[in-house]
């Protein structure tokens, strides 16, 4: 499969907010961080962050790309375009996605990232709502997206009319046995737009994930899998007791290896934590 | 001769066992700074001594034991020695180490290397006491294990002697025996062959001397320190449970190599889980001489001949090899399993990756052996006991994985697991790629010590199962940091208390050496280290072929537990390999530019 990056789309003027959006608290992280983390997990390509030119951001991995938009406060099909045309080259498509869906689910990402691969959109539509900002693209549309900015029509929906779309409806999307089983509600698409809506959904209780230690770690008989609530790496090291620093490393779902404290972490996930040295 | 500097005797004793004459071999002052000891020095002495395109198993052929500057300080895990030769199973250079007061006794003889060439005319006990040089009938510890015939040597030649012996395979000619002694072992490459087809049975050394670093109350209290740090949590994986802790790791991140590179997770892996053998089972805890760490962890084992009880080390690697890599998860065969190949004398990973590529081709018909299967732990002891005998399969086993497929053919090669003939050690290079370089390139072959690439891959500074430009790095960094500890030496266990390796290591060094060494230099060191074993290499034969893994990686993807697949395609690899080469100052066919 070609590979699929993504872009997240930052640089929102989050008026009815009140304040950035990207840099809201969220369980220890931040909303930016917490969705950048959860889509790096559904693709296998690079990810890119669009932010507003001199934008404050919040801490980023390292692997993440941020770019400014090319032109202030032009709405997100200018995020789109830049995105898109920055992935072009290093991947065929992306997946899109805005920085306020902190229940984003990997499973989400990866449905929609694959239902991509043979369209030029892959565009969810949950409750009757299309979800352009939680779609995947393919990346030969940012010249498209270019000129329809030119053409003074700003919005990510006159980008579809062209394209070849593939509609992924709530049966579409739950076709996918992941998805069905990690977000059987969809609620990956729900967005935090205003300070009630942020209050309420800060307010559910943290993903419940499975957690395992090894070795040392799990010595004196306190070894075995243990249901958690922690939305971050670090949460789930504290709620086993665990402390995350250079002796430690930790797998999520038997992937790559993560000490970052900030990972976070979905509904459903297994972690791994174990002695920094593997020698023998 | 100029004094030597601290921790050295400036000397090496060769050692003609066919007439029992010796020479002293001068080691010049540049020479030592130049390779240090150990595995360094062992490279330079080979290079030096063994006639080019030797026969491993010949008289001329060399086998050179070597020490190093820190041995006999109280510098904790310094108590190491190296064992160099061309190996019999890959016919390029091996060198493997082991820790115990053989270290201290062989250096104490006044030397900074004991080399044996040539052959006795019958089965021989090699003595040094000083420059005194015994070759004594041996034909009592024939045919006996090392660890009997050991005992038989100390008995005879009294207290203070320290022995190094080979078993029963070795005296066979068995590609992958090896030397031991106290129960420890210089495990990889056929060692114990070479000394076998000297007529060797062992090798007893004697301290006379003594050797002064050049800062002894410098070198007492970097000890101090040493030895406190190494009593932290960068070494508590070891010392409180061994290496046999990464079993249930390494199969949580598909990286347990299971029925022959087949599969990456082993449903059978709890039952071998050290997490809950250690707390099930009688456990001794040991360490090796000069030791503060203790990572050696005895499990209770069959009874010995005169039914006493008896103790098995267990470790990772045997464990990996002789478990999941045969599909066996019952504990008790498992260890019964290792403690054969102790009596016998063989490398556990070498014994259990050849039988599972033996397993493999027997379910594919392609060997008559209907009793051979995986997850069959008594087909394993059978197996292993037709290796000791030379009965049934095991002239064709004791060959290891690559001759023995060449001889069967019909594409078993593709799933022989080895390189240069070594035979993988229980790291999946699919979902490690750093450690899929570290392995193809390294000049002793599948080889996890000398590499070390596996650090790179498990630092969460990289995607493990996309090898690319950081994966190159951190395997030469890994492989470099791996030549100055194997060459000054220290144990591997002890590298997380050093912060700033280099720099660390050249404090120690400067001490007891007094030379005024500096972290730059001791890198050079290392790439001089790693690039005089390819040089070796390149004289005895090497070809750029010989930098490769075996096709079943190359072909066959594996999942991981997140559902993403792990593949290595043959380009990836190249490219990776293209990349080390560049690092390393070499052409693109991996031969030195200069």
């Amino acid at each position: 499969m070609p590979a699929t990056g993504a872009v997240v789309l930052a640089g929102g003027r989050s008026t009815r907010m009140g304040a950035p959006k990207a840099a809201l608290e969220w369980h220890g992280s931040t909303l930016l961080r917490r969705v950048v983390g959860l889509v790096q997990r559904g693709v296998d390509g690079p990810v890119v962050v669009v932010r507003a030119a001199g934008q404050d951001l919040p801490r980023l991995p390292s692997s993440v790309d941020v770019l400014d938009d090319e032109t202030v406060a032009a709405g997100p099909l200018q995020g789109i375009a830049t995105g898109l045309g920055a992935l072009q080259g290093a991947a065929e498509h992306a997946v899109v996605c805005s920085t306020d869906l902190p229940l984003l689910h990997p499973a989400f990402v990866r449905a929609v990232a694959r239902a991509g691969q043979d369209a030029d959109v892959a565009l969810p539509v949950v409750a009757g709502h299309r979800q352009p900002l939680a779609a995947c693209y393919r990346t030969s549309l940012a010249g498209r997206a270019r000129q329809l900015l030119a053409q003074d029509r700003p919005r990510p929906a006159f980008l579809l009319e062209d394209a070849d779309v593939r509609v992924l409806d709530e049966l579409a999307l739950l076709g996918d046995p992941a998805l069905a089983k990690a977000d059987p509600a969809l609620a990956s698409v729900t967005g935090v737009n205003t300070p009630e809506q942020y209050a309420a959904l800060r307010a559910l209780p943290p993903p419940e994930v499975v957690v395992q230690r090894f070795g040392v770690l799990a010595s004196g008989g306190d070894h075995g899998e243990r249901t958690v609530r922690a939305a971050t790496l670090a949460a789930a090291a504290q709620a086993v007791g665990l402390v995350l620093d250079r002796h430690l490393l930790a797998a999520v779902n038997g992937d790559q290896m993560v000490r970052d404290p900030e990972l976070p972490l979905a509904q459903g996930d297994g972690v791994a934590f174990l002695s920094a040295d593997a020698g023998g | 001769m100029a004094a030597a500097p601290g921790g050295y005797f400036g000397r090496a004793l060769v050692i003609d066992v066919s007439d029992g004459s010796s020479r002293v071999l001068p080691l010049p002052e540049q020479v030592l700074r130049d390779h240090l000891g150990g595995v360094g020095l062992g490279t330079w002495l080979l290079t030096e001594l063994g006639p080019p395109g030797v026969d491993p198993l010949a008289p001329e052929a060399p086998l050179a034991f070597v020490f190093s500057p820190l041995v006999g300080t109280p510098l904790t895990t310094s108590a190491k020695f190296a064992v160099v030769a061309k190996s019999p199973l890959t016919g390029l250079l091996t060198d493997a180490l082991a820790s115990s007061h053989f270290a201290i006794s062989g250096k104490l003889t006044g030397h900074d290397a004991l080399v044996l060439v040539g052959r006795a005319d019958r089965p021989s006990v090699v003595t040094v006491e000083g420059d005194r040089v015994g070759v004594l009938d041996g034909s009592a510890e024939w045919g006996r294990t090392a660890a009997e015939a050991e005992a038989s040597v100390r008995a005879r030649l009294g207290p203070g002697w320290q022995v190094a012996s080979t078993g029963t395979a070795g005296e066979r000619g068995v590609r992958f025996a090896t030397l031991s002694h106290d129960g420890r072992h210089a495990g990889r490459g056929g060692l114990g062959a070479v000394l076998g087809a000297k007529n060797v049975k062992a090798l007893a050394v004697h301290a006379t001397t003594k050797v002064a670093p050049a800062d002894p109350a410098g070198v007492l209290a970097a000890a101090k320190d040493l030895r406190e740090r190494s009593r932290g949590r960068a070494t508590a994986k070891y010392r409180e449970l061994g290496t046999m802790a990464n079993v249930l790791a390494f199969n949580a991140l598909s990286t347990l190599p299971t029925r022959n590179f087949s599969a990456a997770v082993f449903e059978g892996a709890p039952q071998l889980a050290v997490e809950e053998l250690s707390q099930a089972r009688e456990v001794v805890k040991t360490s090796c001489a000069s030791c503060a760490i203790g990572c050696e962890h005895l499990y209770k084992g069959p009874k010995n001949k005169d039914g006493t009880g008896r103790k098995v080390r267990m470790e990772y690697q045997n464990v990996s090899s002789l478990g999941p890599m045969c599909g066996v998860s019952d504990p008790d065969l498992v260890i019964a399993a290792s403690a054969l190949c102790d009596d016998l004398g063989i490398d556990t990973i070498s014994a259990g990756g050849t039988i599972a590529w033996a397993m493999e081709c027997a379910e594919r018909g392609l060997l008559d052996a209907d009793w051979l299967r995986f997850g069959d732990g008594e087909a394993v002891l059978r197996a292993l006991r037709e290796i000791g005998s030379g009965e049934g399969l095991g002239p064709l086993l004791a060959l290891g994985s690559r001759a023995a497929s060449a001889v069967v053919g019909q594409g078993s090669e593709a799933f022989a697991a080895h390189v240069k003939g070594l035979e993988l050690p229980g790291y999946e290079p699919r979902t490690m790629q750093s450690m899929a370089l570290g392995m193809a390139v390294n000049a002793r072959g599948a080889d996890h010590n000398r590499s070390g690439a596996y650090e790179a891959d498990l630092s969460g500074d990289l995607d493990r199962l996309a090898g690319g430009a950081d994966h190159v790095r951190g395997a030469v960094e890994a492989e470099d940091r791996s030549a100055v500890m194997d060459s000054m030496v220290l144990c591997k266990f002890l590298r997380g208390v050093f912060e700033e390796p280099f720099e660390q290591w050249a404090v120690l060094l400067r001490l007891v050496t007094g030379w005024d060494l500096t972290a730059d230099e001791l890198r050079a060191t290392a790439q001089r280290i790693v690039l005089a074993k390819r040089a070796y290499n390149l004289r005895e034969g090497w070809q750029p072929s010989d930098d490769w893994l075996p096709e079943r990686f190359l072909s066959e993807e594996l999942t991981v537990g997140s559902g993403r697949t792990a593949a290595l395609s043959p380009a990836r690899l190249r490219s990776m390999i293209s990349a080390y080469y560049a690092a390393r100052g070499l052409d693109d066919s991996g031969r030195p530019l200069s």
